[in-house]
């Protein structure tokens, strides 16, 4: 804000352009006294640097950078001035002048020389500059209240044009141009403006004007390096060539009672093409062969199953339950082989190696059991001080990923478990989603929750981040593709979708919206091709993401048959 | 004057003048007509500035025949979008004769900083006595633009036009031998200097220049059809 003084002698009455300009001023007070943002008597130190870049069109710049006469309609209350008044006819424009009873000099703080200004406004001003020197001559004519005040700013500067002559120079004159750009102006105004523009060199009539939208992000980062020297085929897939993927639900199974907690771990898929899921106190068994489903058995009534894994050779499920049991049933036989106790929480992840079945419970511990032997417990891995809600063997069995909800990952070598190999505290909320890489060994992926939404991708041997994506959206699982360089990652709040990425080059393939809402848990088939999603909405699908095509040779030698599977349909 | 390729159907010339010029056997474009092979260069220019400065990824664009090149334009549905929303708007300018420049400006994506900017100078050749050139002669800030050519009293043929668009985009092509290399992400904006009078839809909003301080400036071809003449010029940050 900048105020201008001009000090001509006042007579008693203020004009205050309140009304005619139909808007309140913003500083209402019609006495002239000084504003307090008045220095006008301080010699403004800011004038020269930029109107030393003004160049040759110095003169007329100058002038031409106070917009004084472009008449912020935000301060209005001018004062009555001595010059005759002729209306013009055009509304209010005038800025806020203020009178003082001294000598006529205009002195006007200028505080802003470092800000940009545009040569639009400054002939704007330039051109008012002339309006005021032309229409204000006749000076002895006594006040008159006018309306059209746009002649207070030409007066204004009258005595600013004089001032110059004077050789007084315009240091004083204040800048201001936001406020004003938006100015209608008469019709001399714009002969003025026009001329004046024209001898300095400016353009009026253009404006420049931005296509404001940011542009769609690049899909990946481009090297043009290896741009310059392309193969006439490029390698890459094409925009229109990348891989088809269904979008739709190979098969939709009911899940009721299915609890909406991310930090449990209810979905898991057989080598033997069985899925088994926790649906509150139950735990189901569907076989993807059959489609028979069956119930193994519930918990008492005052717990529930918080979480699920299938052994490796699918024989059993271990479950854990919500009071920090661990019971380990033979499927086939649908009996339960043992109970194991030790958490005081309930046990939220758990992860298979062999015959060791690793537990995480909500209170952070993170126990290690011998399934064989009647003690079982055989080591405890301190690490996480929240709720673990991610664990993760490697196909190995030689290192150990955990994520909980002290927003840390911890990557621990099967040989010295008393302390992880590397802590990680890259994500910043609770980490589920983990999943090893199928055919590079150290290659883990994490995915953070809602307030993180990254997936990292670490080299194990290292502990180094070798890659990461921000999926915009909550990471509830990640899997990736034992047929394609690719990994799929399921998502909660707003997207609540699976969304496939290529690794290395983190291009999004596809984005399938496939929960209303959001996406809990998702195994993968035995033979790699079908995704199951298990989501909020208690509902079951199974997705054909990774379908094979004929004859294309599997990343990983798995033994895993071919099963065809899914035929029937709901649950229960 | 070349008494070469017959009238094409384009040519309904709405000047008084332009009704007698059969004879001729040129072809003069109207201006409509010219205002659209203009916007139809922008558009080719858009593509090819961000496929050869390496805005997108390669494998997004496919090649078209056009100008008798390979014109890469981008596959990719949301620039695809983009550019289009951009064209449109841009057609509407252009056959109203409000723009007098347009400018792709390419913007560090990390620093903000803007590391090249392509400006295309449209003049519409006044002498051409269509009754909608009442625009003022170029403006003077060009002052390393080539004065506008002498006329178009010799109407260019299509071939002719076409010859110059290639050459224009081979000289754009060949341009990423000496511009600097982009090694971070980049990305764009497209300005537009339009008439203060013009009609501005709300994605377009106003804008400082964008220019390149104390860049490099090269001077590119021009071309010119019956009504317009462009003039091209990048300019680019050095390299520090």
């Amino acid at each position: 804000m900048a105020s201008v003084d001009v000090c001509t002698p006042t007579k008693g009455r203020v004009f205050s352009t309140r009304m005619a300009g139909g808007r309140m001023p913003l500083t209402p007070s019609p006495k002239p006294k000084p504003s307090p943002m008045q220095t006008s008597n301080v010699p403004s130190i800011h004038t020269t640097p930029l109107f030393a870049t003004a160049g040759s069109k110095s003169a007329a710049k100058k002038i031409g950078k106070s917009n004084i006469a472009k008449a912020s309609p935000k301060r209005l209350d001018s004062d009555l001035s001595e010059f005759a008044l002729t209306s013009t006819g055009t509304p209010v424009k005038s800025r806020n002048n203020r009178s003082r009873p001294q000598k006529s000099s205009v002195r006007i703080a200028y505080n802003a020389a470092d800000r940009f200004v545009p040569n639009r406004s400054a002939s704007e001003a330039i051109c008012n500059i002339g309006t005021g020197k032309v229409e204000s001559r006749p000076k002895s004519s006594s006040s008159k209240v006018q309306e059209g005040s746009s002649i207070l700013a030409s007066s204004a500067f009258d005595i600013s044009m004089r001032d110059d002559l004077l050789g007084r120079g315009i240091d004083g004159l204040s800048i201001d141009r936001e406020e004003n750009t938006s100015e209608k102006k008469s019709p001399n105004t714009k002969a003025y403006e026009s001329s004046v523009a024209q001898a300095c060199g400016l353009n009026l009539n253009t404006r420049i004007l931005a296509f404001k939208p940011a542009p769609p992000e690049s899909s990946r980062p481009v090297d043009l390096r290896a741009q310059y020297s392309r193969p006439l085929k490029p390698a890459g897939l094409n925009a229109q060539f990348r891989r088809r993927i269904l979008t739709s639900p190979d098969r939709v199974l009911d899940a009721p009672n299915l609890v909406d907690d991310y930090y449990l771990n209810l979905l898991d898929w057989s080598c033997n093409n069985q899925v088994a899921i926790g649906l509150g106190q139950s735990v189901y068994i569907w076989s993807a062969d059959t489609g028979n489903v069956a119930s193994l058995f519930e918990t008492s009534a005052d717990t529930y199953v918080s979480s699920l894994k299938w052994s490796n050779d699918g024989a059993y499920v271990s479950v854990g339950i919500g009071t920090g049991e661990v019971q380990i049933w033979d499927v086939e036989d649908q009996t339960k082989l043992r109970s194991m106790y030790g958490h005081e929480t309930r046990v939220s992840a758990m992860s298979w190696n062999k015959h060791q079945l690793t537990t995480g419970a909500r209170n952070g511990w993170l126990f290690n059991h011998d399934v064989r032997i009647a003690q079982h417990k055989i080591g405890t891995l301190e690490s996480h001080t929240g709720e673990i809600c991610g664990l993760e063997w490697r196909g190995d069995g030689a290192q150990l990923a955990s994520g909980g909800n002290d927003n840390l990952v911890s990557i621990w070598d099967a040989r010295s478990l008393q302390a992880p190999k590397f802590q990680k505290t890259n994500h910043n909320a609770a980490v589920k989603a983990l999943s090893w890489c199928p055919w590079q060994h150290n290659l883990l992926a994490t995915g953070g929750g809602s307030h993180d939404r990254q997936i990292h991708f670490w080299n194990t041997t290292t502990g180094a981040r070798v890659n990461s994506i921000d999926t915009g959206s909550q990471v509830t699982s990640l899997r990736w593709s034992t047929s394609y360089k690719e990994i799929a990652s399921t998502s909660g709040f707003p997207d609540n979708s699976i969304s496939i990425w290529q690794y290395p080059t983190l291009v999004k393939n596809i984005e399938i919206p496939a929960h209303e809402s959001r996406v809990l848990h998702s195994s993968l088939s035995p033979d790699g091709q079908i995704l199951a999603t298990a989501a909020a909405d208690e509902s079951l699908k199974f997705w054909k993401i990774f379908e094979k095509k004929a004859g294309a040779p599997s990343l990983v030698m798995s033994a895993r048959k071919e099963n065809d599977i899914m035929s029937s349909s709901v649950i229960r | 004057m070349d008494p070469a390729p017959p009238k094409t159907k384009s040519s309904r010339s709405k000047t008084g003048d332009a009704g007698e010029k059969d004879k001729s056997k040129t072809h003069k474009l109207a201006l409509k007509g010219s205002s659209k092979l203009v916007s139809e260069f922008f558009e080719y220019s858009i593509n090819t500035i961000l496929y050869q400065r390496g805005v997108y990824p390669p494998e997004d664009f496919t090649a078209v025949k056009k100008y008798g090149l390979n014109m890469l334009v981008t596959s990719d549905d949301q620039v695809k979008a983009y550019i289009k929303k951009i064209m449109s708007q841009l057609k509407t300018w252009m056959t109203g004769q409000k723009i007098s420049k347009l400018v792709i400006v390419i913007t560090n994506k990390e620093t903000g900083e803007h590391v090249e900017r392509w400006q295309f100078d449209v003049q519409i050749n006044k002498l051409t006595k269509s009754k909608s050139s009442k625009r003022e002669a170029p403006n003077q800030e060009n002052a390393d633009a080539p004065p506008a050519p002498p006329a178009s009293e010799q109407a260019l043929t299509d071939d002719e036009i076409q010859a110059q668009i290639r050459a224009l985009f081979r000289q754009i092509t060949a341009s990423v031998t000496f511009l600097p290399e982009l090694t971070d992400p980049c990305t764009f904006n497209v300005l537009v200097y339009a008439d203060a009078d013009s009609d501005v839809p709300i994605e377009w909003g106003d804008s400082d220049a964008k220019e390149i301080e104390g860049g490099e400036k090269v001077q590119l071809r021009s071309f010119s059809t019956t009504n317009h003449r462009v003039d091209t010029m990048v300019s680019y940050k050095l390299g520090s």
